[in-house]
């Protein structure tokens, strides 16, 4: 494992020149910046009317953190859905389209070390938007009182879904050579498993699934949606982290088996 | 130093190499010759690990492509048929990367990209993004690349193909340098595939040529040019024989 570091140094330093990674990265400055101040608008707001209508039992019962930090951390998790393929689309198919994957599997090097290595390189990217996210609750602390430990925990599952959102993004960029093509692929893949409980639930209903429910169940625990939002509302749950650990580590195994497989064709 | 032990390659039907076997001996220069399509370039992926063959093995400095993958990729330096370069890279970061792909000691390292640097002649543009390169530097690059860690064996895809002749002599040049020993380094063993004839005869002492897939002539150069015979000649009688034959081989 000793050029995990080699291979991820050098994938760091070409996605921080890259075009791409200024766009994701102002585009999620701006946009966490926007969805920060209309969550924050539509808070104050709902504080406003109940104290229009004197409903002081509803007011003692508002709560930074569910009434305003959980909604924008919802956002962000979406907006992962589009920023993170865009971060990952060039990781393998840059490789090809250079003609450098040829350098990397004639040197003296492992699979696994390329594959570990480039997932490195944009987990310390995604971290970074994390990071982002993370500036805007930050101010709060300064202007309020939110719970530590539940936005930490927030942030937790924020970090956790965007990583493995980064391993599928590597598999949609190790099975093509475009990168356009991988974007979208990622984009697909991770837009399923968003309405992959309505699968289920279609599934179950139309009977299509089988008396069993085994698929339907194993649908339903695919979608990521039932493992973030737990996380997002302060609760830490092993199950929930298992999930995570078994679908990066799943896509990881997958861009593996497709950088592999250039050998075989 | 290289050997290659009937090695083929199949994809589906076509035989793109078929059984080839030969040696090339220590501080050997021998040139893979055939027309295109031959399998020169698929029998070059095979020795160095990028493909694995359908058939048979290779043995490089003594370690197996099969049974000791990462001795025999490390003794090996390649340049494939497109220099593979980031265009994003500068030329001696680009070096750097590579000398510890290959396991080049840290220390080592910057003498060893200064060396492939001088060595190619890439001194005025080492600190210039690769991208921004004209081909021919490109190519030096690759080849820079190839030798960064002082690999006992070099292999060269078409090394001077889409250059301009002033170019072509440079690199040709170079690469009978890498072929001489210098400065107390021992010489690479140097096997490299070309169509063109006149580099076979500028830089090779010996000739393996290979035609649809199978060997078809390994002699040394000097052999076959005596008697005033022209290696176009003994080319073109070599690639045209087993036409028949080998018909419905083809793809
Ligand atoms: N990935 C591949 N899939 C199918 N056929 C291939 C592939 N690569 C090469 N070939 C075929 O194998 C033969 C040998 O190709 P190649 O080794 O590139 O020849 P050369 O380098 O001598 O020009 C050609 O007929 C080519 O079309
Ligand atoms: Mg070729």
């Amino acid at each position: 494992m000793r050029h995990v570091g080699t291979i991820a140094g050098r994938e760091i330093r070409s996605l921080f020149v890259s075009p791409v990674a200024y766009v994701v990265l102002t585009l999620w400055a701006v946009l966490g910046a926007v969805f920060f101040l209309s969550s924050l608008a539509q808070f104050l707001e709902g504080i406003a009317r109940l104290q229009q209508f004197r409903a002081f039992d509803q007011l003692r019962e508002v709560n930074l953190n569910h009434d305003l930090i959980e909604p924008f951390f919802g956002t962000m998790w979406i907006l992962f859905i589009f920023s993170i393929p865009a971060v990952t689309m060039g990781l393998f198919t840059s490789e090809k389209q250079n003609r450098t994957e040829e350098l990397l599997l004639t040197s003296p090097v492992t699979i696994w070390e390329i594959v570990i290595g480039k997932y490195l390189a944009v987990a310390a990217f995604v971290t970074l938007l994390v990071g982002l996210v993370a500036f805007f609750p930050g101010l709060l602390f300064v202007y309020g009182d939110p719970e530590l430990g539940r936005t930490l925990t927030g942030l937790l599952g924020l970090f956790l879904v965007s990583l493995t959102y980064a391993a599928i993004g590597s598999f949609a960029s190790s099975i093509t050579s475009n990168q356009i093509i991988a974007f979208f692929i990622g984009l697909v893949i991770l837009m399923v498993s968003l309405i992959l409980p309505l699968a289920a639930e279609l599934g179950a209903a139309s009977g299509f699934l089988g008396s069993e429910n085994l698929m339907a169940d194993l649908l339903r625990w695919m979608a990521t949606a039932e493992h973030v939002q737990p996380l997002l509302e302060g609760l830490v749950d092993t199950r929930n982290l298992v999930y995570f650990a078994v679908m990066a580590g799943s896509f990881l195994l997958l861009t593996k088996a497709a950088v592999e497989s250039v050998r075989w064709r | 130093m290289i050997e290659a032990r009937e090695l083929s390659k199949r994809y589906g039907e076509l035989r793109a190499v078929d059984e080839v076997s030969f040696t090339v001996e220590r501080g050997e220069v021998v040139g893979f010759l055939g027309p295109n399509g031959a399998g020169k370039t698929t029998t070059m992926r095979m020795i160095t690990g990028f493909l694995p063959p359908s058939d048979g093995t290779a043995v490089i400095d003594g370690a197996d492509i099969f049974a000791q993958p990462l001795d025999a990729r490390r003794a090996v330096g390649y340049l494939p048929e497109t220099p593979p370069v980031y265009p994003e890279m500068d030329v001696s970061g680009y070096l750097r990367f590579v000398a510890s792909l290959h396991d080049v000691p840290r220390r080592e390292r910057r003498e060893a990209v200064d060396r492939a640097i001088e060595r190619c002649g890439l001194s005025e543009v080492r600190r210039r993004v690769i991208g921004q390169l004209s081909k021919g530097y490109k190519q030096r690059v690759g080849i820079a690349q190839a030798i960064v860690h002082s690999p006992p064996v070099l292999v060269l895809d078409e090394p001077t193909v889409g250059l301009d002749p002033i170019q072509i002599g440079e690199i040709r040049q170079l690469i009978s340098e890498l072929a001489s020993p210098r400065d107390g380094e021992s010489a690479h063993t140097v096997i490299l595939s070309t169509h063109i004839l006149p580099e076979v005869e500028a830089i090779c002492r010996r000739v393996i040529l290979i035609n649809r897939g199978r060997k078809v002539l390994d002699q040394p150069l000097a052999e076959l040019t005596a008697g005033g015979t022209r290696l176009e000649e003994v080319f073109a009688r070599e690639t045209s024989r087993d036409e028949a034959p080998a018909g419905e081989a083809s793809a």
